[in-house]
């Protein structure tokens, strides 16, 4: 037969168990100090190290997220100034070209008005030129009609009014080739 | 292939052990090499100072506690925001415990709860864990004519039922000191229900039930290491080599889940005390409804 572990003890039932309040006390000692020193050497560091890695971490990632927003927030900034920047040069671009315009308009205008303006003090001038011709013309030919008519009576006239009679005739002449 | 050629040898040695033991004496018919293990129900005593008896399981609970507080104390010596291995290996323990306390306690109760909870499973745990080590089945004093060892020097504490019962009785104080704490008077209200008989009879099993947690936390621990330090005899004792190995792995398991299990149990039991109970649910509503 195979050996079996043999109690090495007589005792037998509860009193077999060892309890001794002794002993017991002796436990509750060791384990109430183990408690203690264990709280004071090593938990309260642990858990601190740990409270203050996970606020670390919390932190950090807070920080991430505000530092991911902020990067958000001025890419979207840049992005706005850039389109702003577009229509920007887009309008300048606009009213260079209207003022360009504009300004081309204004000196046709201009050129239009000088050009206008020198015609008409061509005509001017051209009309003072027919003026003067035509008063010459007309003097020359009242001269030349009074010594005709003094030639053809063989008398003398009074010029002066023979003068006044030729222009009156002219003048009426002149009237007629303006309604005609 | 290399397995297979660490293995033959491993199983060859695991034969041998078995032949060597009683079983192949017995098969073989040759005389045992060893005599079969002593097994002591109560602790052996190793001195005394005065009239106290220092025994091998209080010697070993004393060894373990200066290992624990060894390795805890150099372990959080220096501690720093990028942990090396031991502070890691500590820091990984106690955020595992602090996890599953915080987990069925709430924050609230966690911090408080944690130093007794933690050192429970931490004591429990490197006393089974500890025993494991070769010096202890192996170190003692002879007895007169004895021609091997009759008194180990150190034996593990969860089998002197001193040790298993001074826990008990921490929990079943730190239980009942939470729930009155919490609940004041209204605390007893669990246990001392007048008017009804049914609701008497209630309250008077929920007092025994109280009580006999002393003896099932007690029981439970010194039963389970207990047999386990047989269940290493044994085997060593019938296979020699080897096979004991396995049991010497299962016995680490076997302190870890003892430990937690002393912990858990611990840690529901005081989180039920600070429950609202049936009385103070009602207290609590009309509280709310003022």
């Amino acid at each position: 037969m195979l050996a079996a572990p043999r109690l090495a003890e007589e005792a037998t039932g509860i009193g077999a168990l060892g309890i001794d309040p002794w002993s017991l006390l002796a436990y509750l000692v060791t384990f109430g100090l183990l408690v203690v020193l264990l709280y004071t050497l090593a938990y309260k560091r642990i858990l601190g190290v740990l409270d203050a890695r996970s606020g670390r971490i919390r932190d950090s990632l807070e920080e991430a997220d505000r530092v991911r927003q902020e990067a958000q927030e001025q890419q979207e900034a840049m992005q706005r100034t850039l389109l702003e920047g577009r229509e920007e040069g887009q309008r300048v671009l606009a009213e260079a070209r209207e003022a360009a315009e504009r300004y081309r308009e204004q000196q046709a205008t201009q050129a239009r008005a000088e050009a206008a303006q020198l015609v008409e003090r061509a005509r001017d001038e051209i009309r003072q030129e027919r003026d003067a011709a035509l008063e010459q013309v007309r003097s020359e030919f009242a001269g030349l009609a009074v010594s005709a008519a003094e030639r053809i009576i063989h008398r003398s006239l009074d010029p002066d009014a023979h003068r006044d009679l030729i222009d009156e005739v002219l003048a009426e002449g002149d009237a007629q080739a303006g309604r005609n | 292939m290399k397995s297979r050629l660490i293995l033959l040898p491993v199983l060859a040695l695991a034969l041998l052990g078995v032949v060597l033991g009683p079983i192949g004496a017995k098969l073989l018919g040759f005389e045992r090499l060893i005599d079969a293990p002593a097994v002591h129900l109560a602790p052996q005593k190793i001195f005394a100072i005065g009239g106290f008896t220092v025994t091998n399981t209080l010697l070993s609970a004393w060894l373990t506690c200066i290992v624990i507080l060894l390795l805890f104390g150099l372990g959080s010596r220096r501690m720093a925001m990028v942990p090396g291995r031991l502070q890691g290996f500590l820091e990984m323990l106690v955020e595992a415990l602090y996890g599953f306390i915080k987990g069925m306690a709430g924050e609230r109760y966690a911090r408080r709860w944690f130093p007794l909870l933690a050192t429970i499973f931490v004591f429990v745990a490197f006393n089974a864990w500890m025993a494991l080590l070769p010096i202890y089945p192996t170190v003692g004093f002879k007895a007169e004519g004895a021609d091997h060892v009759t008194t180990h020097l150190l034996r593990s504490a969860g089998t002197d039922i001193n040790m298993p019962l001074a826990l008990a009785l921490i929990a079943f104080v730190f239980i009942e000191v939470w729930g009155f704490r919490v609940h004041r008077f209204g605390y007893l209200k669990e246990f001392f229900r007048f008017g009804n008989p049914v609701q008497t009879f209630i309250g008077l099993l929920e007092l025994i039930s109280h009580f006999i947690r002393i003896i099932s936390f007690t029981f439970r621990l010194f039963g389970n290491m207990l047999a386990g330090e047989i269940v290493l005899f044994m085997m060593t004792f019938l296979t020699f080599f080897v096979t004991p190995i396995i049991f010497y792995g299962l016995e680490i398991l076997v302190g870890g889940v003892q430990a937690l299990v002393f912990m858990g149990l611990t840690l529901v039991f005081a989180v039920l005390a600070v429950a609202p109970h049936e009385g103070h649910k009602e207290e609590h509503a009309e509280a709310g409804q003022h």
